[in-house]
Formats: C-alpha cells, sequence, structure tokens
C-alpha cells in the first residue's frame, strides 16, 4: 500500500480524509490570505450566492408589481430602478462569475491534475477585486441607485438620467478586471500546467469550454471597460463623443456596449455548456458523442460570439445592410450551439441514463436551452425582430438562455461537484424535488412572457393593459415556484455540510480525474501527482479505474 | 505546448519557483503567457478608444485635421524619439539581466527610467499648452483669465474662415475674454477649403452647416470631440507610463539588491514587455494625433 493508498485508506474509515484542504488550517487569516484555488472558488460560491440573492430579491419585486396592470405597488421610477438594478446584479456580479469562478476555479486544476492555478496570487487578486466591485455596487444601490437598464444606453446615462450611474458605472468598470484576471488565469493554467499524458484532446469538454470563455473574457471585456469609462468621463466633464448635441455618436455607445456585451452572453452560456458535457456523458455513462466538434464548436462559438453584436441594433439606426450581415452571423452562430445539442442527444442515446439530481439539471438545460437558442433565431431574423425588439419576447428569451441555460447548469454543476468540493452528500430526494420545481417553475413563469411579447407587451414598463394579466399572474406565479425551488437547495446543501452522509471519493463511479482524489481533495490536490493514461471519458477498461476498489470505498449515496 | 513533469516531493527548488510550478521552464512559460494575454487585453482596451478615432476621424475628417494641426509636431516627435530610445534602453536592461550584470542593469534602469519621465514632462507641456489655449474639452479647465493666446478671440461680424489661424499673431491684450474657460475655437477654414473643393464628407455637410451656412461654433464641437479624444487616449497612455515607472522603481530596487541573473530573470524580461507594449501605443497615436492631415499647413486657402 502507498502512501496515497493510506491516505484514501483512512479517509474512507472515519468518512472525511484527516488532512484536507478545508480543516488544513482554519483561521480566517488563512482563508482571507490563501492561494488555493479551491477556498478561493469557495469565497466566490458565497459571494455570488449573495448577489444572486439581492438579484433574486429585486426579479421578485418586479414579479409582484406586475402582478397588477397598474403601476401600484412601485412608482415607474423606483420600477425602472429595480430592473435596472436586477439586471446589473445578476449579470455583472452573478452570472459572469458564477460558473467560471466557483467552478471553473475548483475544478480545472484538478481536472488537468495540475496542484494549482498557473498564477495563485492572480486569482485572489481577482476575488479581492469582485468583492471591492460589489462592494461599491451595493453602496450605489443603497444611496439611491440607478435607473438606466443595466445597458447604459447613452445619451440618457450621460446627459439626463440623474441617478447614480458613475459609482454603479465604475463598479462595472472595476468588475471587469476581476474577470479578465480569471480568463487570463485559466489561459495560462489550462496551457502549461496540464499533468503528464493529458493532452488537448484529453481535456474534459468542461475545461475547453472555460479555455473558449476565458478567450471572450479576455477579448471582449476590456473594450466594455473603456466604453464604461468613456461614459463615466462624459458624464463628468459633461462633453464626449456620445453626445448628439455636438455631433457626437450614441449609437457608437451600443456598438461598443455590445461589441463586448453579445460575447458576454457567451460568457454566461458557455461554461453552462461545458458542465452539460459533463453530466449527460457521465451520467449516461458512455463516451461523449463527437468529443472534437463539442470541443471545437465551443471555440467557434466564442469566435462567431464577436461578429454578431449588431443585431441588438437592428432598430438603432444602423445601415439595414449591415443588419443583413449581423442577421446572417447570428444564424452562423446557432450552428455550434446545435452541434453541441445534438451531440448530447446523441451521447444519451442507448447510455445508461441515470436520474440524479445533477443530471435532472442537466437535461433541464437541454430542454430549456433548445427554446432559448431557437427564439434568439427568430430575434436574429431582421424582419421579425422589428416586430419583437425590447418586448416581453426578449425577455423571454435571454432568460431562457440565462437561467435556463446558465443558472440551470451552474445548479447542476454544484450539485454534481459538491461531494467532491465538501466531502458530504446532500439530500438526493430533496435534490430532485428541488430541480422539479426550478424546471416547473421556471417554464411557468417565463413561457408566458413569450406569449406576452409577442402580443406585444413592451419590457421596461410597469404598468400594461389589463388584457395581459391573465399571463402575468401565470408568470407571477411561476416566478414564486421558482423561488422556493432555488432558495430549498441553500438549505439542504448548508445542512449536508454537517449532517450530510460522508460522500467517498467517487459517488458515481466516474472516471474523471477530479473523481480520482479524495473528497475533498488534498491542499495540492493529489496525494501523488497524477499520470493520464486514459481518454477522456472512458469508461470502459482503458479508464484504469478500479471499478471493485472504487465500489468499495465509496460510501453508499443516500438515494431516492 | 508541451505537458510538463511533475517533480517528486524531496527534489531542490530553485530559489523563485513558486509552489505550484514543477520547475522553472514551466513557470517562466506560464508567466510569459500570462504577460502576453494581459497585453493582449490591454490592446482591446486601447482598441476601443481607437474605434472611437477611426469612427469620428472618418466623419469629420476636416475638423480633426484643424484640430490635428495645432498640436506641436516637433514634441510629439521628440516624444517619439524619447520613447525608442527608452525601448532600446530597457531591451538593454534584459540583456544584462540575462547576463546577470548588475551594475549595467542598473544604469539602464535608471536611464529608462529617465527617459520615461521626460516623456511625461513634455507631455505635461503641451497639456499645459493647451489650457492656456483654451483647448481642453471640458468647460471650465481652462486658462479663465484675460489671456494673450492666438485666435481665439471672438470673431467679430467675421465668418469663420476668415478668422486668423493658430499661427496668426496674438490679439490685443484685453480682447481676449473667456470668463468661464469654455473650449475655444474660431478658425473653420479647412472646412471651407473643403467645401470650395467638394470633398466635405457626408456627415461634414450636416455636421458644419447651420441653414446652408458653416457654422463656426458647429465646427468648434467637431475639433472639440478631436480634443476630447486627444485628452483621453493621451491621458490614459500618460497613466501607463506612470505604471511603467512605478514599476521600474521596483525592478531598479530588486536589481540593485541582485536579484536577477541568468537562471531568474522573468521579472525584467515582463516588465520589458509592458514597457515596449506602452511605447508601441505611442508609436500609434502619434501619427494619428499629430500628423494626419498635416498636408493641409502647406495647401493655400
Amino acid at each position: 500500500m502507498n502512501a496515497q493508498d493510506a491516505v484514501l485508506e483512512t479517509g474512507y474509515q472515519s468518512g472525511i480524509p484527516p488532512v484536507n484542504y478545508l480543516n488544513i488550517k482554519t483561521t480566517l487569516a488563512s482563508w482571507l490570505l490563501t492561494k488555493d484555488h479551491k477556498r478561493i472558488a469557495l469565497m466566490y460560491l458565497v459571494s455570488v450566492s449573495v448577489f444572486f440573492m439581492i438579484g433574486g430579491l429585486f426579479a421578485a419585486t418586479i414579479r409582484l408589481e406586475l402582478l397588477t396592470p397598474a403601476s401600484d405597488l412601485l412608482e415607474t421610477g423606483t420600477y425602472n430602478k429595480v430592473f435596472t438594478e436586477h439586471g446589473i446584479m445578476m449579470i455583472f456580479f452573478f452570472l459572469i462569475p458564477s460558473i467560471p469562478a466557483v467552478l471553473g476555479n475548483f475544478l480545472i486544476p484538478i481536472m488537468i491534475g495540475a496542484k494549482d492555478l498557473a498564477l495563485p496570487r492572480i486569482n485572489l487578486i481577482s476575488l479581492y477585486i469582485y468583492w471591492f466591485a460589489g462592494a461599491l455596487a451595493l453602496y450605489g444601490l443603497m444611496v439611491g441607485g440607478v435607473d438606466t437598464g443595466w445597458t447604459f444606453y447613452t445619451p440618457y446615462s450621460t446627459t439626463f438620467s440623474n441617478t447614480y450611474v458613475m459609482i454603479v458605472g465604475l463598479a462595472i468598470f472595476i468588475n471587469g478586471f476581476s474577470s479578465i484576471l480569471t480568463g487570463l488565469n485559466f489561459i495560462v493554467t489550462i496551457h502549461t500546467m496540464r499533468a503528464p499524458g493529458m493532452t488537448w484532446f484529453r481535456l474534459p469538454l468542461f475545461v475547453w469550454a472555460h479555455y473558449a470563455v476565458s478567450l471572450v473574457m479576455i477579448l471582449g471585456t476590456p473594450v466594455v471597460a473603456i466604453t464604461v469609462l468613456l461614459l463615466a468621463i462624459e458624464r463628468v466633464s459633461r462633453v464626449g463623443i456620445f453626445d448628439p448635441s455636438i455631433g457626437g455618436d450614441p449609437i457608437l455607445f451600443q456598438h461598443l456596449f455590445w461589441f463586448y456585451s453579445h460575447p458576454a452572453v457567451y460568457i454566461m452560456v458557455l461554461p453552462g455548456m461545458g458542465v452539460v458535457s459533463e453530466l449527460i456523458s457521465n451520467f449516461s455513462r458512455k463516451k461523449i458523442f463527437g468529443y472534437e466538434f463539442i470541443a471545437f464548436s465551443s471555440i467557434a462559438i466564442a469566435v462567431f460570439g464577436f461578429l454578431v453584436w449588431g443585431h441588438h441594433l437592428f432598430v438603432s439606426g444602423q445601415s439595414p445592410y449591415a443588419g443583413m450581415v449581423f442577421s446572417f452571423l447570428t444564424m452562423v452562430v446557432a450552428v455550434p450551439s446545435a452541434i453541441k445539442m445534438f451531440n448530447w442527444t446523441a451521447t444519451l442515446y442507448k447510455g445508461s441514463v441515470s436520474f440524479d439530481t445533477p443530471m435532472l439539471y442537466g437535461l433541464g438545460f437541454m430542454g430549456l436551452f433548445l427554446i432559448g437558442g431557437l427564439t434568439g433565431l427568430f430575434l436574429g431574423s431582421m424582419g421579425l425582430d422589428v416586430h419583437l425588439t425590447d418586448t416581453y419576447f426578449v425577455v423571454a428569451h435571454f432568460h431562457y438562455v440565462m437561467v435556463g441555460g446558465q443558472v440551470i447548469a451552474y445548479l447542476g454543476g454544484i450539485h454534481y461537484w459538491w461531494p467532491k468540493m465538501t466531502g458530504r452528500m446532500y439530500s438526493e430526494f430533496w435534490g430532485k424535488i428541488s430541480a422539479m420545481l426550478v424546471f416547473v417553475g421556471f417554464n411557468l413563469t417565463f413561457f408566458p412572457q413569450f406569449l406576452l411579447g409577442y402580443m406585444g407587451m413592451p419590457r421596461r414598463y410597469a404598468a400594461y393593459p389589463p388584457e395581459f394579466q391573465v399571463l402575468n399572474i401565470f408568470s407571477t406565479a411561476g416566478a414564486s415556484v421558482l423561488g422556493i425551488g432555488m432558495l430549498m437547495p441553500v438549505i439542504y446543501l448548508v445542512h449536508s455540510l454537517k449532517f450530510g452522509k460522508p460522500a467517498g471519493d467517487n459517488p458515481w463511479m466516474l472516471p474523471g480525474l477530479e473523481w480520482r482524489t479524495t473528497s475533498p481533495p488534498p491542499l495540492e490536490n493529489f496525494a501523488t501527482p497524477p499520470v493520464v493514461t486514459w481518454e477522456a471519458y472512458e469508461f470502459g477498461e482503458g479508464s484504469g479505474l478500479d471499478l471493485e476498489e472504487a465500489r468499495r470505498r465509496a460510501a453508499a449515496p443516500a438515494i431516492l | 505546448m508541451s505537458t510538463h513533469g511533475h517533480s517528486d516531493k524531496f527534489v531542490y527548488h530553485e530559489p523563485g519557483l513558486q509552489h505550484q510550478f514543477s520547475d522553472m521552464e514551466q513557470q517562466e512559460e506560464s508567466v510569459s503567457i500570462g504577460m502576453w494575454m494581459f497585453l493582449v487585453q490591454e490592446i482591446m482596451f486601447f482598441g476601443g478608444l481607437f474605434t472611437a478615432y477611426l469612427v469620428f476621424r472618418s466623419k469629420y475628417p476636416m475638423a480633426f485635421a484643424a484640430g490635428s494641426n495645432h498640436l506641436d509636431a516637433f514634441w510629439g516627435g521628440l516624444n517619439t524619439i524619447v520613447l525608442i530610445v527608452s525601448s532600446l534602453t530597457m531591451a538593454l536592461t534584459v540583456y544584462y539581466a540575462q547576463k546577470g550584470n548588475r551594475n549595467l542593469q542598473v544604469i539602464f534602469i535608471i536611464l529608462t527610467m529617465l527617459f520615461g519621465a521626460t516623456f511625461l514632462g513634455v507631455k505635461a507641456i503641451e497639456y499645459n499648452d493647451k489650457y492656456h489655449h483654451g483647448l481642453v474639452p471640458i468647460a471650465g479647465l481652462n486658462l479663465r483669465a484675460k489671456g494673450t493666446a492666438g485666435a481665439e478671440q471672438h470673431p467679430e461680424g467675421k465668418p469663420c474662415w476668415e478668422v486668423a489661424g493658430h499661427s496668426a499673431e496674438p490679439a490685443a491684450e484685453h480682447q481676449y475674454v473667456n470668463p468661464k474657460g469654455e473650449f475655444e475655437w474660431a478658425d473653420c477654414s479647412l472646412a471651407k477649403l473643403a467645401q470650395d473643393e467638394g470633398y466635405l464628407t457626408t456627415a461634414e455637410q450636416i455636421g458644419y452647416f447651420s441653414n446652408g451656412e458653416l457654422d463656426g461654433n458647429k465646427f468648434r464641437d467637431k475639433v472639440r470631440i478631436f480634443y476630447y479624444l486627444y485628452f483621453v487616449m493621451t491621458g490614459l497612455h500618460a497613466l501607463h507610463m506612470i505604471v511603467g515607472l512605478l514599476l521600474m522603481t521596483w525592478l531598479l530596487w530588486t536589481a540593485y539588491k541582485g536579484y536577477y541573473n541568468a537562471d531568474y530573470y522573468m521579472p525584467v524580461e515582463m516588465s520589458g514587455l509592458y514597457w515596449h507594449f506602452v511605447d508601441i501605443v505611442w508609436i500609434f497615436l502619434f501619427p494619428l494625433l499629430y500628423l494626419l492631415g498635416r498636408h493641409f499647413l502647406h495647401a493655400g486657402h
């Protein structure tokens, strides 16, 4: 029995390995000054959850206001602030960091067999930048908030809005550097830190997706940073290039903003696709279908994502010829997403599909992303978009992609890797209940909004004609189901930290490198540096995994 | 990229090797890729500004030419030379760090810093000149007192294209008043030239005219956009220079302490990459801001 086995054996007997990254040091300073990617990921997890709840409270307020046709719960001006803050909190402080900064941070080094990210100090700095920016944004909200919409369109944001655009804009500017540094770190790590034998085409698809996301973060985020900076300068100095009264161009702001923010929606879905590739293959116990196609489709999405920003400007005064090109390119970018969908479906075919909680989220993603993606094609068609622009159809579409895509995948990923992160298993029963509540609640909330939008209900208004009320009631009712479904994991996951069954190192008998170390992993991830001899998603003999041994070690997971 | 073997636990660790790497080669490769990625994001950061410049210059080329011609190509050219030479001294710093020559390292770092400081000094002279001539685009940030500046006097009754250019003789002491520190610009002769020759752009045909007449105020607004971009672009560039100088100060201290040798010189090389990047940004800024449109200075009008 070698040293690793000894550690594993002790871990198996007591349930939790004696020395892991969580209990090696427990002082506050050991957390705040850590350079361990796993601890930083956990701190990100707590932080993004806080922002998710704040954003969720704003969402709840919006849905309550829209329960009745009149603007009775909120004044219209307040309503403007509420939907703006919902967007800013959710997009900049939850969705963009969610999967990369939490799951990516935790898993990329483990999945490639490294001791840590290549630049651990940069990783910690990015967390502190995120905290600082988040605190600044919260301060901006508390002193009075901002009412421009999360898109900060000029000249309203520069000239007319008398809310706290500066503070919140500055917060977003600063927060951008957090995401740039995370992306930079991932690219470096994936290039240089792979274990012996871990070739590019043995990387889990989760890692490929994060490589693509990191490219977008590095190439896109600086552009929105400079744009927001120009906006801030213009707001302070009362002169600038977005001011039409001196010959400036407010449309240029939209171009610069969407040059980042369209690729940013891929920041908000590519990591989700990475998670789902893991879930679908592992819970079908079948090698993923078309590995290379999925890997390169991530890169293709990242590249084409930079060429489609103009589809946000179809009705903004952009040349119709430019519109046609952007419309065409929007159709093109749908192809790699479709490739992924087909490959996941083909992976399920004749697989040994099991319906554990993470897989429920994975399957939910496929259904919701399908709707979200296809309605994106509606909006990408220049002619139809004229009818649908700025209606609830748009709202429904991007919630299907961002919530139905990224949030569902994020929850799936959290459930999937929770045993690895904490060493404990959550209640499978409550997990399944909450996954189903989220799925049902989500559809009930947002499907009516497609209908509302198609019938012409505009977004961003506190009041609406009475004939839209029935569907809005459906939507608000769905939101409460969704809210409960989202709150439940908070309770049972936290509960499992203390009372959950020890998960064992490999509760689902999976071949990925992360399942070959202890749960929770030791400080530098592996007792012995791994050497990779197997292909990705290898479930057969070639995986080099002693299933008998793994079964013996695994504590019996709580099954419904 | 190659994958790297992980060493066993109890091997000799070189000084400066971080715990997450197995050898210096892996560390150097990581740091180097990281720096290049950082520079890529810097390019995109400035890229947004260059895009904005491109958009407005293609819309209002005459206003940009007029504004550009008032910048002093002498100072701009001097700064270009200063930065190119500083790139040489920076490259020599890296060279001597690799050679492990502490004294020459220190000397060349000091030289690099001197050139950097010279650049910022020249920039300060130029900004000060704009301040005195009412060319800071932000209202209120120009010299408010009565001045002796060039042609910013309010043209009483004269059409804007007959107002003397900035090279004309100074106005009398009490004629020039800019009590609110506004952006001042009177001469629209380049727009007149383009109108007479028939090559105004569509945006210019709208942007410079009121009721079919050339409007000095509307032309001034476009020149103001040029100066706005000038200040934002050179300002952000100067900020990068200041960061570079801070980096150099740290480098000077560590080099003086003798941290760098043939086996460990990555911090010097990475700082060098940053320094060269800042230089290269200026190499693009100089012609775009100072030189384009200069041929109009010799066009008779």
